[in-house]
């Protein structure tokens, strides 16, 4: 792939792409946010086949699809990972939480709530942690279960 | 209330009127503001909307100084420098007709830098609105726009002042500008970030207005401290932010200006004279085969070469600079050639663009279409 970038002045930048394929995707970022896109099939330089606009913000979701960035539309939390209605939430014991010290047996888990692992820096993975294991700050939990639980249970600590 | 406000209220309906019957065709507003000016001008309240029309010029200079400035020179393409160079051949021409029509150097120097220099801002005006930036020719013609404003700028320099002392100090103050914009541009880049939008847009106001009266009191062009101004603004790195901030305001004040100039035309026409005519048609016309062939050189299709000469076609901000100066310095018909090449180019210019797709489709039909010519050097 060749990426060719130029100043326009007055209007922004713009990026020619060239793909493997030999077809071209000229790209003008304009200084106003807008992205215009225009699509040469190979050995065509004169007319582009397709012309497309988008928004600063539709631009930006484009590329995190292109980056391959999983995209939910229905993400509840930043760090969810979606399993059907199940979901997977990753949670820090943050410095001062309560979490910390704590034995994994008195964990307030609600009904449809598992804690999978807790991943503890610079050590092994802990899976199926048993109760006695005590959380130290820097911990991470890995829990699973039905959404509602697992707001639940992010909200009561 | 103040009679500005009323006269203010009347020309912005006015505008609104006019933009919004162009925009369901298509067209870019621009021309409609300076023929909404030629036709209801006379019966408008012009000189009541003082000062919005002077600032909306010198916003206008200084951001084409922020956009257009000497600093964007590193980043021209190879064929921009070609095509460019082509285009200034416009500059010998027009110098020469100058002579023809019974001028001397001084005057026909200006008359060669009115008919040289294209309106950066109107062409990039009319490229965004028309969706026209992501063309090959747009990159041409944009690099070209970036030389013409270097020379006007070296011109207005030499022209600018009056007499060995008005050319010494406005030389003086425009290499002070460019010099403190490259050696303290860089280091002063961090304290700017952190200044907030509000300083930012009133410490801009106050550095524009206030560098075009120094250049004022020094006698040189106002025209030009507004331009490097813009410059010294970019090597800031406040050209986003300065882009962003004054965008509306300076639109809203171009919009102002160009209905000005459109309603002074109406006295202009009444001293028209056939060598004025001639003149403005001639510079018309001596730029389209220059820039046809820079286009082409500048390794565009024949096709797109037509278009990027077809672009380059608008006159604007340096015309009218160039003729306030020329009537200052007592050369009337370069003055009244500056503002007719203004009023008929751009709303030709418009409608060139706008149809140069087909105009090209016209000329060049598929099937023998040209191969691009091998870019060579000059």
């Amino acid at each position: 792939m060749k990426v060719e970038e130029v100043v326009l002045p007055g209007v922004g930048r713009k990026y020619t792409v060239t793909v493997g394929s030999g077809d071209r995707i000229v790209i003008v970022v304009h200084s106003s946010g807008k992205r215009e896109l225009q699509y040469f099939e190979a050995r065509e330089d004169e007319e582009p086949s397709a012309a497309l606009d988008l928004t600063d913000e539709e631009a930006r979701e484009l590329g995190a699809i292109l980056a391959g960035v999983l995209f939910h539309p229905e993400a509840v939390g930043d760090t969810q990972s979606k399993l059907g209605q199940k979901v997977i939430e990753w949670i820090r014991v943050l410095p001062g939480s309560q979490l910390a010290g704590r034995r994994v047996g008195e964990l307030p888990l609600p009904q449809g709530a598992h804690l999978l692992a807790v991943d503890r820096p610079g050590a092994p993975l802990i899976p199926n942690p048993d109760p006695e294991t005590v959380l130290e700050v820097g911990d991470t939990l890995v829990v699973a279960g039905t959404r509602e639980a697992v707001e639940a249970l992010k909200r009561s600590l | 209330m103040h009679p500005s406000v009323e006269a203010f209220a009347l020309t912005a309906g006015l505008l609104a009127l006019g933009a919004a019957l162009v925009h369901r065709f298509g067209f870019p507003p621009l021309p409609i503001y300076l023929l909404t000016g030629l036709w209801v001008g006379g019966a408008l309240p012009v000189e009541d909307l003082e000062p919005l029309p002077s600032l909306g010029l010198l916003l206008l200079l200084f951001s084409v100084g922020l956009e257009f400035g000497p600093d964007r020179l590193r980043s021209l393409s190879g064929k921009a420098v070609r095509a460019g160079f082509y285009d200034g051949l416009a500059l010998p021409v027009g110098f020469f007709l100058g002579l023809m029509a019974g001028l001397d150097w001084r005057g026909a120097a200006l008359l060669a830098g009115v008919i040289y220099v294209s309106s950066s801002a109107v062409i990039v005006k009319l490229i965004i609105d028309l969706r026209r930036a992501a063309n090959p020719e747009s990159e041409v013609v944009l690099g070209v726009s970036v030389l013409e404003d270097l020379v006007v700028l070296v011109l207005l320099a030499l022209l600018g002042g009056q007499g060995l002392s008005g050319f010494l100090l406005s030389l003086f103050l425009a290499t002070a500008y460019l010099a403190s914009a490259r050696l303290l541009g860089p280091g002063l880049v961090r304290f700017m970030e952190s200044l907030s939008d509000e300083l930012v847009l009133l410490l801009g106001a106050a550095f524009t207005t206030g560098t075009a009266l120094l250049f004022q009191a020094a006698g040189a062009s106002v025209g030009l401290g507004a331009f490097l101004a813009g410059t010294l603004a970019a090597a800031l790195g406040l050209r986003e932010r300065l882009e962003r901030l004054f965008g509306p305001v300076r639109d809203l004040g171009v919009a102002l200006f160009f209905l000005v100039v459109g309603a002074g035309a109406r006295d202009l026409f009444q001293g028209l004279t056939p060598a004025v005519v001639v003149l403005a048609l001639l510079g018309l016309l001596v730029k389209l085969p220059l820039n046809h062939l820079g286009g082409t050189r500048a390794g565009l299709s024949r096709k797109r070469g037509l278009y990027s000469a077809l672009y380059l076609v608008p006159r604007g901000e340096f015309n009218l600079v160039l003729g306030a100066l020329a009537q200052a310095q007592g050369y009337p018909l370069v003055a009244q050639v500056a503002v007719l090449l203004v009023l008929v180019s751009i709303p030709l210019g418009a409608l060139l663009i706008r149809f140069a797709p087909d105009i090209g489709r016209w000329l060049y039909p598929k099937g023998q279409r040209a191969k691009p010519a091998q870019a060579k050097a000059p």
